[in-house]
Order: structure tokens, then sequence, then C-alpha cells
């Protein structure tokens, strides 16, 4: 299929809108997780959302809608658990991790729920968006953003090191919370977009690439997005060309992203060691 | 006189075993305080438990005559007492030195507000004093252990804060970079009449700084000075 042929189908076009927005908000989200370990969050999030998935179909409701309220409940409970159990963030993201894999086990069981069907939720499709899923998408970003611009330096000093954070006489804890609830909200709305496998090429590649060569955190945050988005809009324009799936596509451009910067990295290293 | 911070009986148990069992220290406006103590004595401990980033399961920790545990807004109660912790956990953040002094101002300045030319100027004033100037626009990361300790001590001076808690704040610095910071310190203390605690685990060190020494052993304090 033509460029100009597929810009006008819907399914392309939801896909686009969808990566304009995610491609530069979700990887705001990466800055966080490599900043902070959160990655066991992610996993478990994805677990999380299996179970909710798992509920909506026992009780014959929609288990994307039940994977995502999950989901945001979980996000808004696991900080202020952690803090009362004294429980590192990891710990408990693995704890659930496995309760809610085994909840969800014993749901397939007893309700007789076709299990490829609830694993469903979790491969999502960049090219079946729906016009709730577009506003979905557009809606998070806007949020990511808003609350990125409005709390940076917050945000900034908790990255650095939460216990500078308190001293100084912020809330920390309120907004240590707050990045753990975006986060979780981030990642469900990732597995609805591009499935919870793939969501590390939309939210954590591209910052992982940008930590490698920044020296600021605006920098990390813009050279996040601006990695999003060209892998996103790259990847999907891609699969187009060489008919592959659009989720691979973005994985590989994130990636190539990530080998130039290891590259660049690499190459002013050594010059600095040998000027 | 009143105090400008009062431990009385303070009791602190990390995951089940005791660290303080029973601490009363109390330091008078503009009065330098020394806490000394062998390595794991619980010198942290005490200072995290004076500005309030951790609490004691029994006692009374007051502040600037205001209870910090039972307080309403400890974060405001906080944004006068500067901290410099022995170390920090930037491993590899990407922050500059003078965004790291300019965290100092962060509680004061408000949340979802952005730093004013007066939070850049104190930040600059407290690295002009600390002597990291010429660092400003290099990453904390890129600097030796003593330099960063100067970052942390500068961070807490930008506070404008009238309690500095310092929790061993020569420990990576040689003898003469030691002597100089102490001096800074020492200066800065009766210049701007700060109320400062200070924990080190060499007493000898300490003393010709302090106005009281107190040596902390076996859970408890003991005035030695």
């Amino acid at each position: 299929m033509s460029l100009p042929a597929a810009l006008h189908l819907p399914f392309f076009q939801h896909a686009f809108v969808a990566i304009l927005f995610a491609g530069v908000a979700f990887p705001l989200i990466g800055v966080f997780i490599v900043s902070l370990s959160l990655v066991p969050l992610r996993f478990a999030m994805m677990h999380i959302a299996l179970l909710g998935g798992a509920v909506g179909l026992f009780l014959g409701l929609d288990p994307t809608l039940f994977a995502l309220v999950f989901c945001a409940a979980a996000s808004t409970a696991l900080g202020p658990l952690s803090e009362k159990t004294k429980m590192g963030l990891g710990t408990l993201s693995g704890f659930f991790m496995t309760l809610t894999l085994a909840l969800a086990f014993i749901l397939f069981s007893r309700g007789k729920i076709n299990v490829m069907e609830a694993f469903g939720i979790l491969w999502g499709n960049i090219l079946s968006l729906g016009v709730w899923d577009l506003v979905l998408a557009i809606g998070t970003s806007i949020f990511i953003i808003v609350v990125v611009f409005l709390l940076f330096k917050e945000i900034q000093a908790i990255l650095y090191d939460r216990e500078i954070a308190l001293s100084v006489g912020l809330p920390e804890r309120r907004i240590y919370y707050l990045i753990v609830f975006v986060l979780g909200i981030t990642v469900a709305v990732s597995m609805r977009l591009i499935g919870a496998l793939l969501v590390d090429a939309l939210v954590l590649l591209p910052a992982i690439a940008a930590q490698m060569i920044t020296r600021s955190l605006k920098q990390m945050f813009f050279l996040s997005s601006l990695f999003g988005l060209v892998s996103g809009l790259g990847g999907l324009f891609a699969s187009l060309a060489v008919d592959i799936p659009a989720s691979s596509a973005i994985i590989l451009f994130a990636s190539a992203i990530i080998a130039v910067c290891i590259l660049s990295r690499r190459r002013f290293t050594s010059h600095a060691n040998n000027p | 006189m009143h105090h400008s911070v009062e431990l009385f009986d303070v009791h602190v148990s990390i995951e089940g075993s005791p660290v303080l069992r029973g601490v009363t220290i109390e330091a008078k406006p503009c009065e330098f305080v020394a806490i000394a103590g062998a390595n794991g004595t619980g010198k942290t401990t005490l200072l995290k438990v004076t500005n309030g980033t951790l609490a004691p399961y029994s006692g009374r920790v007051i502040v600037l005559h205001e209870d910090l545990i039972n307080h309403p807004n400890p974060n405001a109660l906080r944004r006068e007492i500067a901290f410099v912790p022995q170390k920090t956990n930037h491993h590899r953040f990407p922050l500059r030195v003078e965004e790291a002094v300019l965290m100092g101002r962060y509680g004061k300045i408000g949340i979802m507000r952005r730093p004013t030319r007066e939070d850049r100027a104190l930040a600059a004033d407290a690295m002009r004093l600390t002597g990291i100037l010429p660092f400003a626009r290099k990453l904390v990361r890129e600097l030796s252990g003593g330099e960063q300790q100067k970052v942390s001590l500068a961070r807490a001076l930008a506070q404008q804060a009238s309690i500095l808690l310092l929790d061993e704040p020569t420990t990576y610095l040689d003898a003469p970079s030691r002597s100089e910071i102490m001096e800074t310190i020492h200066r800065i203390h009766h210049e701007r009449e700060l109320t400062t605690v200070m924990v080190s685990h060499e007493p000898e060190w300490v003393e010709q700084y302090a106005d009281k020494v107190y040596l902390l052993k076996d859970g408890v304090a003991l005035l030695t000075q």
C-alpha cells in the first residue's frame, strides 16, 4: 500500500495521531523508570492488567476496561503500600506479579475462560485503534506532559535523591506516589496501544537512549520524546513500506537509536581519553 | 533559654534492633553542637530524627519550639532545617552543580513554582562561599568525593535555614581540605547565626569547633564538653 493511500485510511490516521502524542509523552515516563529503577513495576502492571482482563471476562464485561481500571487502582495503591510495608517497590512488584497471575489462572479455570482471549489484552495493535483508544492515548499524553511541566523541579529532586527532596521540604512522598500512578496508567494505556510485550519500545527504550548522551534532566526529557517520536513514526511508516508488523518496526527503530547512542558515546569517550 | 533543637528520650529501632535508647540532646540558638561516636552508633539516625525524615517510636523532637513528630506540616518546618548528608545517591543522574545547589531553594520556592532571580543569586552566593563556583556547569557525578561534599554544603547554605545539620562533612576530604571546609562551616555558622549540629566519628577533630560535644555510645548521648 502506498503512503498517500494509507493516509486516507481511518485506521492509519488513528495510529498516526496516537503515535504523535504517545511518542512524545510516553518516553517521559521512561525517564522515571530509568532514573528510579522501576522496571519491575512495569512487569507487575502487565500481570495486573491480565488479572483485570480475566475478571472482566469472568463477569461478561469489557476486559480491556477492567484491565485499565485494575492498573489504575494498583498504581494508586502500590506507592503507599510500599511505604507502609517497608518493602521496596521492586520487591512489592514481584510479589504482585506472581499473586495476580495465580488469581488470573484461577479465574480462567473456574470461569472456563478462553485463555487466548484474556491474553489478547496483552497484544495490542497500533493499527486497530478505535476512537476511544485514541481519546485515551491523547488524554494520557496530555496528562503526562502537564505533570512533567508543572512539577519539573520536584520531579528533578526526587529522581536525583529522594532523601534530599524530603530534607529540603518538598512533599516528596506525595510526588513519588504521583510518579508511580502516572507510570502505571501509562503502562496500561501503552499495552492497549502496542501490546504489553512491546511497551518498552514506546516507554523505556527512548529514555535509555537519551540517558546515554544527556547532561541534564531537561535534555533527557527532550531527547526521550524526540527518540520516541522518531522511532514511533519511523516504525509506523516502515511497517507500511516493507509490510512488517508496526510494533516490531517501532522496536527496530528504537533499538537502532540506542545503537547510535552507544556508538556516539564510545566515540566521545575515546576522544576524551585521547585528545 | 529556649532551645532551637531539643531531642528528649528518643528511642529508634531499625529492623527490630534498637539504635537509639533514650537519647537527649539540646542545642541553643547559634550554638555549634558536635555529636561524636564510633561508626554504627546511630549518628546518622540521630540526624534523620532531628530533621524528621525518620520517626522515633518514642520520645520528643522539638525544633524551633515546635513538635516535629506531630507537626501538621512537617515539610514547612523542614525548610528551616538544612541537612548535609554523608553521601548522596546520584550515581548516574545528569545534574549540574548549579542545579544541585539550587535544589536547596526548592522547598521554599513552593510547589509548581519556578526559581526566581533571587533564588539563583542565593545559590550562586552559596557556591562562592564553598569555592565551587568554577564547577557550576559541571555534572555532580564528574566531581571528586570532596567536591561533591562541598556541593551538598552549598545546597544546605542556599536553603537559608536557621538550623544546619551536618553528617560527617569531611569524610571524603584530604587533610588541607578538611581544615578548609571546617573553617568555612565555622565562619558561616557565626556569620549567619546558625544553630549547627554536626556528627563525626573523630571527637578530637570536632572539639575545637564545637561549643558542646556529646558522645554517642550504646544508644545514649553523654555530654562531654
